[in-house]
């Protein structure tokens, strides 16, 4: 279980993450569901503008990381640290993690009873207090920024996989997070919309974004991702640049792992 | 004309317009239908021919009844009796203006978020039909039928000054939909209020009046309550959720009946007062508890994700509940919801066993007890029955009629 050390110093982003600091520090997070451990003592840090693309099994434990980085899951031990606020059961330390976390669920979860304007402009009016006609301004902003402006008086039933993951991306960004968690933002759609929100994904993170995504698009993470790290059995197997990664792995766990997939 | 040179936008699928497809005469097609699902086979042929002679028996031997055999006097003479029965004449108009405010909201509600249709102009024609038919037989009560009738005009009025005021979202809109849902919630205590707010005591409602409050009191009350006992009940909260789960096991051990009796007897050593009031208190208990199981079917049906969504987006757990979980689980739930509403509406019946409340059955019962009509057993519950139908029918089609406007963007 050794873990790649120093790999943020990687010449090829030197330049854009030079003076960016830790934004998300992640220090032995353990997180046991019952008798079956899903993370076992995972250390990694994220630095501001980021893109850490997460890579592993089903059952490695990735999605419970990130699901743990905005508290839908609570890890057992360890500590987890966002924007130098400490997680814990401290309420308003989670209201505050949570308003600067952004996330993207795989099965999109918008809320089937609201229009799509009404699921973008609910956390800024309801959690932020900002005035309506305001946070329908702002919806409307970052509608277009995902490509769908048309379809904001539309109900989720009636888009496309594809446009519904862009809705959920738009109603993340309202909320104006410092950092967005993508959970298999693509497994759920069908094949010719992964594009369009790839797409909106890569401008995102092409705008300074600090993102880790969970993903199985390989061609995404070697593109646009800084840096990659693999899972496996709840643990933090390897990391580094998506050139290290794809032409010398060093764990046998990860070359077994990629020759699978590629 | 077939062919539009409009520049597509690349990528978009323009179907060809909808074409009227060629019919066959209705002669034909009439033929056809009867020859294919009345007279298929030898067999079939003997069926319909049985099936029209029981059914023509029936209807022959129905209508023989209604118009030629049966006595009607039992409900003109004592029509008073079942309607209001105990509650003071002077204090009648209080009644047709609760009909009256009943009717507005009915109108206010339909133009706000639905319109009436074909069928419910039918059921209102009927309904009214049946309703001046009874009131004008006896002869003086002429003014019951025009107090009717002038509810009915009261409804179709507020439906079309509402339904003028147009769909699209707007501060209207907004106003229009905030004053009549406030009027909604606020419906069952102002009615309580018209009622009651002169010299008419609680003891005194009676008749089909008395159904017409206990059944709303079940529902709203039930739902009152419900609603929190099914959201304690997914707690996760050891005490909070074995509260709720021992208070719906226990309410739902025993029978209505059971719990009215205990209204009657422990009740009255423990809160006293009033025994309507008890027996309002016992309805919406019981029925929250049917409700709270209901709501809790839809909570356990609505995927994870929404909780979690609702949380990433930084809600707190009341604002989710509120605002994300609350609305659709009441939405799924509006079918069994309405069972119990309907199953309530009846089960009203039940408090003429305890004495001396009496509804419109009790009241029945009391009007064939009359030496005079005696005979007439049949005709006063076959009225009762009817009344009951009628109202339970309105229920289930305004329930439709709500699933199919909610069903807006549904999954």
């Amino acid at each position: 279980m050794t873990t790649h050390a120093g790999v943020t110093d990687a010449a090829a982003d030197g330049d854009r993450l030079a003076d960016s600091q830790n934004i998300i520090v992640a220090e032995n997070v353990d997180k046991w569901f019952g008798d079956f451990q899903a993370l076992d003592n995972v250390t990694m840090n994220v630095r501001e503008h980021e893109i850490v693309v997460i890579l592993g099994p089903s059952g490695s434990g990735k999605s419970t990381f990130i699901r743990c980085l905005n508290r839908l899951e609570e890890h057992d031990a360890g500590r987890i640290i966002i924007d130098n606020i400490e997680m814990n059961d401290d309420v308003r330390n989670l209201n505050a993690i949570r308003s600067e976390v952004g996330m993207v669920f795989q099965q999109f979860n918008l809320f089937p009873h609201l229009s799509v304007l009404g699921n973008i402009t609910l956390g800024p009016q309801k959690v932020r207090h900002m005035p309506k006609a305001e946070a329908q301004q702002l919806a409307m902003q970052h509608l277009e920024r995902v490509g769908i402006p048309e379809q904001a008086d539309k109900y989720p039933a009636q888009l496309s996989g594809g446009q519904q993951q862009r809705v959920a991306i738009a109603r993340a960004l309202a909320m104006q997070p410092k950092i967005m968690l993508f959970d298999e933002p693509t497994s759920a759609l069908d094949p010719e919309m992964i594009k369009e929100v790839l797409d909106v994904m890569r401008e995102l993170a092409e705008s300074g974004m600090t993102m880790i995504v969970v993903t199985h698009e390989m061609g995404f993470a070697r593109e646009v991702a800084d840096r990659l790290v693999f899972f496996d059995e709840g643990a933090l197997v390897e990391q580094g640049t998506p050139q290290h990664f794809f032409e010398n792995p060093e764990e046998e766990r990860t070359k077994l792992f990629l020759s699978q997939i590629l | 004309m077939a062919d539009m040179p409009m520049q597509q936008p690349p990528g978009r699928i323009i179907l060809p317009p909808h074409r009227e497809r060629a019919r066959r005469p209705f002669s034909v097609r009439a033929r056809e239908w009867v020859r294919r699902n009345l007279f298929p086979s030898t067999g079939g042929t003997l069926l319909t021919i049985a099936a029209a002679v029981v059914l023509g028996l029936l209807l022959i031997g129905v209508l023989w009844f209604v118009f030629i055999d049966a006595n009607w006097r039992i409900i003109t003479v004592n029509r008073w009796l079942l309607f209001a029965g105990g509650f003071p004449r002077e204090e009648a108009w209080r009644l047709w203006v609760g009909m009256g405010f009943v009717f507005l909201l009915i109108g206010l509600t339909y133009g706000t978020w639905s319109s009436f249709g074909r069928r419910d102009h039918l059921f209102v024609a009927v309904s009214g039909v049946f309703v001046v038919f009874i009131m004008a037989h006896g002869g003086t009560a002429i003014w019951s039928s025009v107090w009717f009738l002038l509810a009915v005009g009261v409804m179709y009025l507020a439906y079309a000054l509402t339904a003028r005021i147009p769909r699209e979202l707007g501060p209207i809109r907004t106003l229009q939909q905030r004053v009549v849902g406030g009027l909604l919630i606020a419906s069952l205590p102002l009615a309580l209020v018209i009622l009651l707010s002169g010299g008419a005591s609680v003891r005194q409602l009676d008749g089909f009046v008395l159904n017409l409050v206990l059944a709303p009191v079940g529902i709203v009350g039930g739902l009152v309550i419900g609603i929190p006992l099914a959201i304690g009940r997914a707690s996760t909260m050891k005490t909070i959720s074995w509260t709720c789960t021992a208070y719906i096991e226990v309410v739902r051990g025993a029978p209505l009946l059971g719990w009215l009796f205990v209204a009657l007897f422990i009740l009255d050593d423990v809160i006293g007062g009033e025994l309507i009031v008890r027996a309002m208190v016992v309805m919406a208990v019981f029925t929250a508890a049917y409700m709270a199981e209901s709501i809790r079917g839809a909570l356990q049906a609505l995927p994870r994700g929404q909780f979690e969504a609702a949380h990433a987006v930084g809600l707190s757990r009341m604002q989710a509940l509120r605002l994300i979980i609350m609305p659709q689980a009441l939405r799924i739930s509006i079918p069994p919801i309405v069972g119990q509403a309907i199953a309530i509406w009846k089960d009203t019946t039940l408090v003429t066993i305890i004495l001396p409340l009496r509804e419109l059955k009790g009241n029945a019962d009391s009007a064939i007890a009359q030496r005079e009509f005696i005979d007439d057993r049949i005709e006063a519950y076959i009225f009762v029955a009817v009344v009951f139908w009628a109202v339970a029918f309105m229920m289930s089609r305004i329930s439709q009629r709500i699933e199919r406007t909610l069903g807006v963007g549904e999954r």
